[in-house]
């Protein structure tokens, strides 16, 4: 069933190309709108392309363009093909000059990420820009879908897309009914931040069933104090690590053993890239999350 | 008199040159040529002349700004701790600045948001020095210190509440970043018509060094020209710190620097200050860019690094 409606989707695409390319003067015209609201459209797929987030520089492997990457930033650690690329600085700190020499013909931005003042240099300079900042799973899906469109990689990043929608929709289906667990997210220790409802992984703990008990707050990445936390008394304390791996990051609240999380053990540790990035992992670290929180239910 | 001056322009020139050729993407000299001559690669004139000149221009500016600020400061308080930012002036444009990010808007607003700050800080500072009616140099100070210190609580209460990802941003601005000019040409005009305009009152400048009484004795007139020395000075620095954040270190040490050489002249020092401000900052730029590359490092940074083995070593000999 699922492949069937990848093929009507793959013939979709390449028919919506045949359309527009017959309906303009010659060359096929690839356009896609980013997630600032402007439309690309590209007269080739592009060729030299460079990546100005981590998270970016996976899109687009996922998407089947990892060829046409010419330099990342730094931080872009995955697949490991992209490591031997070579890097043009930092999200925040872009090399202009190592940048220009790679004439790129395509650069991928992060909306909130990279600084303004740079992506407006960019322009100055004549470059054509693509900003993405997916904010929701079929954010993710669709991104793929549309860095595709433009690198002339359609073949694989479609199927890639559909893989990742279908996951999702696999995980949405067998948590459905899951029993709501009270979660706390921990982003960062100190200061304390944590993540409300709408953030990526605010998605992931609600497909899992999980309750952020943060999640109603108006910013993003809200700044808090520990005795809010005390406060809402989460069954579940959730965290990222390197590779998963258990650190000191959540020894403070050992301390306090009125913490049901703390009581029932229920601290846990997830990767950090796969949860942190908008990208294909994102289903595992999902997956992870879900099977965490199930865990933790055992435990109610 | 005039050769020392000879001898740092010289000096700014082939700073200049250097930080064209050098960078990520290293221009021999013969390419650097051709495009001066408005030939060469298309990407060689792109990197030269629409990335490099530009920024390497904002840093001489900057530079000189900042130096002569300095310079002025260091006369006028006759406290050879002043610098250009000693009086709020930084931490005014800052808040501008800052306030101007938190608010989302374009690099053009964000530097006029600068320099309204930093002209409001001199008027603040002004008038609460001013007070009733008499201000000395230590009432001045006093103030402008005082007054650094609440816009420094202001910019810190702004990063505790802007959001996550506006962070980098304003740190950057805060630690001075070249990067940022777009274009060099109003701070170079208003450092040339600048040091134009104070060179007939540097003879003034150097009777008013040995204190206000004296030189009112000797026949200048101590209150107009303390203020017109104050003003410029604000002028230079609101413009250093529009064009490029708050750089600092630049204007404490370079005309310092120029004394244990050339004397306390003002006449010397004066331009002195802008040519060698300007080439300290253009050769900083230019490692700060380079010597870790593709990171980038903060011109501020390299400053100090610079400057104070430079300084140190001249004051030894001085001895």
């Amino acid at each position: 069933m699922s492949s069937h409606r990848l093929k009507f989707r793959i013939a979709l695409g390449l028919l919506i190309l045949i359309v527009v390319q017959s309906l303009s003067a010659g060359e096929i015209q690839r356009c896609a709108v980013d997630d600032a609201g402007q439309e690309l459209c590209v007269a080739a797929p592009a060729q030299r392309i460079v990546t100005l987030s981590p998270g970016a520089t996976e899109l687009m492997f996922a998407a089947g363009a990892g060829d046409q990457v010419v330099a990342v930033v730094a931080y872009s650690d995955y697949p490991p093909a992209a490591l031997k690329l070579p890097s043009v600085g930092n999200h925040t700190r872009i090399d202009m000059e190592a940048l220009l020499a790679l004439k790129p013909d395509l650069v991928i931005t992060w909306v909130t990420g990279n600084l303004p003042a740079q992506i407006e240099l960019l322009h100055e300079l004549g470059l054509s820009t693509f900003a993405i900042e997916p904010r929701t799973f079929e954010g993710v899906s669709g991104v793929i879908e549309r860095l595709a469109i433009l690198a002339g990689t359609e073949q694989e990043g479609f199927v890639e897309a559909e893989r990742f929608r279908v996951g999702i929709a696999t995980l949405l289906e067998r948590y459905r009914n899951a029993e709501p667990i009270s979660v706390f997210y921990q982003v960062w220790e100190q200061p304390l931040m944590t993540i409300n409802n709408e953030h990526l992984i605010g998605k992931v703990l609600q497909l899992c069933g999980g309750v952020n008990v943060f999640g109603d707050m108006p910013r993003l990445i809200p700044r808090i104090s520990a005795e809010v936390v005390l406060q809402a008394d989460p069954h579940v304390i959730l965290t990222a690590s390197v590779d998963g791996a258990s650190d000191d990051q959540l020894d403070r609240w050992k301390s306090y053993s009125t913490l049901r999380a703390v009581a029932r053990n229920n601290l846990f540790f997830v990767p950090a890239s796969p949860i942190s990035r908008p990208t294909p992992r994102l289903l595992e670290a999902t997956r992870l999350v879900c099977e965490t929180l199930d865990i933790a239910r055992e435990r109610f | 008199m005039i050769r020392p001056l000879f001898t740092l322009g010289g000096l700014a020139i082939a700073a200049v040159l250097l930080a064209l050729a050098l960078g990520s993407v290293n221009v021999p000299a013969f390419d650097l040529w051709q495009v001066i001559q408005g030939e060469g690669s298309a990407l060689n004139r792109t990197l030269i002349l629409d990335l490099r000149l530009p920024r390497t221009l904002a840093a001489f500016a900057t530079g000189g700004l900042l130096a002569v600020a300095g310079a002025l400061m260091q006369v006028l308080l006759r406290n050879p701790l002043a610098d250009p930012y000693i009086l709020g002036l930084s931490g005014g444009a800052a808040v501008g600045a800052l306030l101007a990010m938190l608010a989302g808007m374009g690099t053009l607003l964000i530097s006029g948001s600068a320099f309204a700050g930093a002209m409001l800080a001199i008027l603040l500072v002004f008038g609460l020095a001013h007070g009733t009616g008499s201000w000395t140099p230590s009432r001045l100070l006093l103030t402008g210190v005082v007054v650094a210190a609440g816009w420094g609580a202001v910019i810190t209460l702004m990063l505790a509440i802007t959001p996550s990802y506006k962070l980098p941003g304003m740190l950057y601005w805060l630690m001075g970043d070249v990067s940022y000019a777009r274009t060099p040409w109003p701070a170079l005009v208003v450092l040339v018509v600048s040091i134009v305009l104070i060179m007939p009152l540097a003879r003034n400048l150097n009777v008013l060094a040995r204190g206000p009484m004296q030189a009112a004795a000797l026949g200048v007139s101590v209150r107009p020209l303390e203020w017109t020395v104050y003003l410029f000075a604000g002028l230079l620095t609101a413009t250093a710190v529009t064009t490029a954040g708050s750089i600092g270190f630049v204007g404490l040490i370079v005309p310092h620097m120029l004394r244990l050489v050339l004397g306390n002249d003002q006449r010397i020092i004066l331009p002195a200050s802008a040519l060698a401000g300007g080439t300290l900052l253009v050769l900083a730029d230019t490692l700060a860019r380079t010597v870790v590359a593709p990171e980038q490092l903060p011109v501020g940074v390299i400053t100090a690094l610079l400057g104070v083995p430079m300084f140190l070593y001249l004051l030894h000999r001085s001895r």
